[in-house]
């Protein structure tokens, strides 16, 4: 422990140097914009920063990144709450709530709480990576096809508690969003799926247009002709800020969301973005009175963003601890420090200290930073709200398209947004939700991958889950899950059978 | 003129069309940005040798020269831009040896390929890095030879990890299958980092892989090295032993080049071609490669282009080698 | 007709035609899936779905109960992205948002030349100047230039 504090004591010393802390500030802001801009997330932002960052020493680069991943994810929050559209992939549960509690005029707390949430969240998930690095990282190296197959099946059955609606529709939502999935080259055999001759689509249709597409622009879609401009009550000062309730109702959220988003987020791979999906849905399980989801329930935000925010941590986690590019951000980061001539590694701890607890401490200050940004920040975002409804969605839809653009730099992408965006449009107008779509579509690949290399790796033989304890309990888990669920319907057909037991025995009467 | 509604639009029209009236004369190239587009996203090796390179090439043009990710489809979609795209020296293509790959799998499967590699000329080869055959050290193979012997005792049991397939790493392995008579199992990843991941975990037994990645888990003693599939041993793996030594003669570079679309006229080529030059000896390009670990294998034109069809051929026979995967029929 | 009968109908003939554009891939087998296993697989589940939902189609909502009165707007933004998506990259990004925000808000909002033209001059350089010049996101020029 004492070591621990000695390191994190040298930490601080590199992180509140002026010129670190510069670069933090600097990477925050840029991560804030990014994050704000509909579409553009973490990944882009970072993209186009990496080049700058290599005139600067190995630290400032990485704290200069490191802060345009968190600002990111503080910032797409923001879009997400006032005008329903996602800043990135993993902002998209918190549009349903978030943007409810500004139809009611608590656009202010809805913010407010995202920023405390992420606060908490990032910080104490920070704790953990401070602490847990190496063991966590080499708990996650366990993870091969198998257990993603086993984890993403859970994932799955997440959507079963995701929807408000019924759950016919969501279900059939997911297929629809799990097909979408499927666009693409097969990695397995090297065919071409669904791609209809175009070059693009090889990769699959992006979550990012799809995401903007049924959320932001249908939105804007249904919204804009509408003959009443939606209200936006003028906000007071005592509207900014989160009521007693609201505080009291968030802080559970807060905590569950921090744990589960950072054990997502060591995972090797893409999984973190499933994070704020999954704890909507546990929220939505625990809640009361779960009727209020979807409908501007704060445990809808808090969740989710508190998810968010861990699962960033959490990302670092393999990378730092042994070098393992655990997804396409941790990627970067690690090319940033192999231009530095830094080889990230599992020696990195002990070789470059200065530069781990440096990032680590980076982040406590990046986090405080972001705060300090954003809560103020919030009146003013509400008031943006204020600007005429026929002016501001012209510009919301410039933003979608540039956002959309900016990611790939591909006019295809925004081709595929306004497709999803007449989708999202239809589907609302006939009451379907538009998320499980979204996470179908985030799901497919990585779900029939896993599925498939795992029956590589075992010739065939479907015994291989059942053989590696980490998948074996993952699926027992979701077999219990599953079983819950539908102890409801099974509970209500016994009770069918008995109703038309005796109208069956009246109808025999009549005859 | 009278100020009214018509001559105001007018006005405007006039203005806003000005820009469009280029003066005539001599253009020298270059006189605006040229684009160096990556078809692979950031942080890749790619992407890490066409910074230094656009850098570099900066200093000496005297002119921004910027770095531009096209991503998508292992790189079909960023080659086939800049193959389709105009041939005036604006936009260049930073490319690894999948170029030559992609068209022959279109090939295989019947498509109309997203680009042909006689649409590209070469401008330079910049790196080529040898692949390297890693283990995980739980595993027992301390030599290539201990390692072929098993797998003749136990075809198909013995796993690798690819980027994919059809992906360069597979090509290599493919290689080594076919020159050793061996059969592997293939398990393929989307994409390096993965594949890497899987092995760190032991859920794969080998890989082959770029020794950028590798060697610092190499020193770490989590992964050891058998060969190399280079003509000479690594510089950083003095060690390792290259397949060629090792009798078996297979030789597999995972390199990056400049092209340029055909049509291109010559006295463009040649300012680029000089200008690569003189960037590639440059010294902050040699730091910055060194940084990263890759050799510079610098190629003028010529010698690139016999390079790279005596590349392509191998990689296309061993394409039609493996053919398409086998996918079992129902019964 | 009600909503549900219609929703699902369309629902069940896309898992169909999934079904249909995937004949061309190998199906493999339960042990070897193929390429087309997973797709037809969920198209199935889709098709399952979709009839599901038809049985209880005719407790939803009639489908003339359906409110379009906002047609014409979503229509128009409609018809805007997709213009941007092909005048983008052969426009250039200022002028193609300079179009759309001034088709937008002058011929379907009907404001005024004055304010038209410059809130969508300003939002349209603006916009370029804070993510092209300042972040450098690649934003396309076209041929005039912008």
């Amino acid at each position: 422990m004492a070591d621990t504090l000695h390191n994190l004591y040298i930490g601080f010393s590199v992180a509140l140097a002026p010129q670190v802390l510069l670069y933090a500030f600097v990477g925050c802001v840029v991560g804030t914009l990014v994050g704000v801009l509909p579409g553009i997330g973490p990944l882009a932002g970072i993209s186009l920063l990496l080049p700058a960052s290599f005139g600067l020493d190995a630290t400032s680069a990485i704290v200069l990144l490191a802060g345009i991943y968190y600002g990111a994810m503080y910032g797409g929050s923001t879009t997400s709450i006032l005008m329903r559209i996602p800043g990135e992939a993993a902002s998209v549960m918190t549009c349903i709530d978030g943007y409810e509690m500004t139809r009611k005029g608590r656009a202010g707390p809805a913010l407010a709480i995202a920023a405390i949430g992420s606060y908490i969240a990032g910080t104490v998930s920070v704790v953990g990576l401070m602490l847990l690095a190496p063991p966590l990282a080499s708990f996650a190296l366990r993870f091969g096809p198998p257990e993603y197959f086993a984890l993403l099946l859970l994932g799955l059955l997440v959507l079963a508690y995701m929807s408000g609606g019924s759950m016919l529709k969501s279900l059939a939502m997911a297929a629809l969003g799990l097909l979408l999935g499927m666009i693409g080259i097969d990695p397995m055999t090297g065919f071409f799926r669904f791609s209809y001759g175009l070059v693009e689509l090889g990769d699959g249709i992006g979550v990012v247009p799809v995401a903007v597409g049924l959320f932001g622009l249908s939105e804007i879609l249904l919204t804009a002709g509408q003959p009443t401009a939606p209200e936006v009550k003028k906000p007071k000062l005592k509207d900014l800020l989160p009521s007693r309730q609201e505080w009291r109702d968030s802080l559970w959220p807060i905590g569950r969301g921090t744990v589960l988003g950072f054990l997502i987020g060591i995972i090797p791979g893409s999984a973190h973005i499933i994070s704020s999906f999954v704890s909507y849905a546990v929220e939505r399980r625990l809640a009361k009175d779960p009727e209020r989801f979807g409908h501007g329930a704060i445990e809808g935000v808090a969740g989710p963003e508190s998810a968010n925010n861990s699962a960033t941590s959490g990302a670092f986690v393999p990378m730092l601890a042994l070098g393992i590019p655990s997804g396409p951000i941790p990627a970067v980061m690690i090319a940033a420090m192999m231009v530095h001539g830094i080889s990230p590694g599992p020696l990195l701890i002990t070789q470059q200290p200065e530069l781990f607890w440096g990032f680590i401490a980076s982040m406590y200050v990046g986090n405080v930073v972001l705060l300090i940004l954003n809560l103020p920040l919030v009146g003013i975002f509400v008031n943006v709200l204020r600007v005429p409804y026929p002016l501001l969605y012209p510009a919301i839809l410039l933003f979608c398209v540039l956002g959309v653009y900016a990611v790939n730099g591909s006019a295809v992408d925004v081709g595929i947004m306004a497709a999803m965006g007449a989708l999202g449009y239809l589907l609302r107008k006939f009451d379907f939700e538009t998320a499980p779509v979204v996470l179908g579509l985030i799901l497919a690949p990585m779900i029939e991958m896993s599925l498939r290399q795992s029956l590589a790796m075992s010739s065939g033989n479907y015994a291989i889950f059942v053989n590696r304890p980490i998948a074996s309990v993952m699926l027992l888990i979701g077999l219990a899950l599953l079983l819950l669920s539908l102890m409801p319907f099974l509970m209500k057909s016994i009770d069918w059978r008995q109703r038309l037991g005796i109208s069956t025995a009246n109808e025999g009467e009549k005859l | 003129m009278r100020l009214n509604r018509r001559n105001n639009i007018f006005l405007v029209l006039l203005i806003l069309l000005l820009p469009a009236i280029k003066v005539s004369g001599q253009e020298k190239y270059p006189d605006r940005p040229i684009t160096i587009v990556v078809p692979f996203p950031p942080g890749g090796v790619a992407d890490l040798t066409a910074r230094p390179v656009a850098a570099a090439l900066e200093k000496v043009l005297k002119n921004p020269v910027v770095v531009v990710n096209k991503t998508g489809a292992a790189g079909a979609v960023g080659m086939s831009f800049v193959a389709n795209s105009k041939p005036d020296g604006y936009n260049l293509l930073m490319a690894l040896s999948s170029i030559s790959i992609i068209p022959e799998a279109d090939k295989l499967f019947d498509r109309k390929p997203a680009y042909t590699m006689d649409q590209l000329i070469p401008i330079a080869l910049i790196s080529a890095d040898p692949t390297i055959f890693v283990v995980n050290a739980s595993r027992p193979w301390k030599s290539v030879k201990e390692f072929v012997d098993d797998a003749k005792k136990r075809p198909g049991e013995i796993s690798y990890s690819s980027s994919g397939v059809y992906g360069t790493l597979h090509m290599a392995m493919e290689m080594l299958i076919q020159g050793a008579g061996i059969q592997l199992k293939h398990v393929p990843y989307s994409g390096g980092g993965p594949a890497l991941t899987a092995l760190l975990g032991g859920h794969v037994d080998t890989l082959a892989s770029g020794p950028a990645v590798v060697i610092p888990h190499i020193k770490a003693g989590k992964l050891r090295p058998l060969a190399s599939w280079g003509a000479k041993r690594v510089a950083s793996l003095p060690d390792v032993a290259t397949f060629k030594e090792l009798g078996y003669d297979i030789e597999f570079y995972i390199w990056a080049g400049l092209f340029a679309p055909r049509g291109t006229s010559p006295a463009v080529m040649k300012t680029i071609r000089e200008a690569v030059k003189q960037a590639v000896n440059s010294v902050e390009f040699k730091t910055a490669m060194e940084k990263i670990e890759t050799p510079i294998a610098y190629l003028d034109a010529p010698e690139f282009q016999k390079f790279w069809d005596k590349d392509a051929k191998m990689l296309a026979d061993a394409i039609k080698r493996i053919g398409k995967i086998e996918i079992p029929e129902a019964k | 007709m009600t909503t549900d009968r219609l929703s699902a109908g369309v629902l069940a003939l896309f898992a169909l035609f999934v079904m249909w554009e995937s004949r061309q891939l190998p199906l493999g087998t339960f042990r070897h899936p193929g390429p087309a296993y997973v797709p037809v697989l969920l198209a199935s589940l889709l098709l399952l779905f979709a009839i599901f939902i038809l049985f209880t189609a005719s407790r939803a909502p009639k489908l003339s109960s359906l409110q379009w009165t906002e047609w014409r707007h979503a229509l128009a933004i409609f018809a805007c992205s997709v213009f941007s998506v092909f005048a983008i990259e052969r426009l250039g990004y200022r002028l193609t948002m300079l179009l759309m925000l001034a088709f937008l808000v002058k011929l379907v909002e009907k404001r005024g030349w004055i304010l038209s033209l410059i809130f969508s001059f300003s939002l349209s350089w603006g916009s370029y100047f804070l993510f092209y010049t300042l972040l450098r996101v690649p934003l396309p020029q076209g041929p005039l230039g912008f």
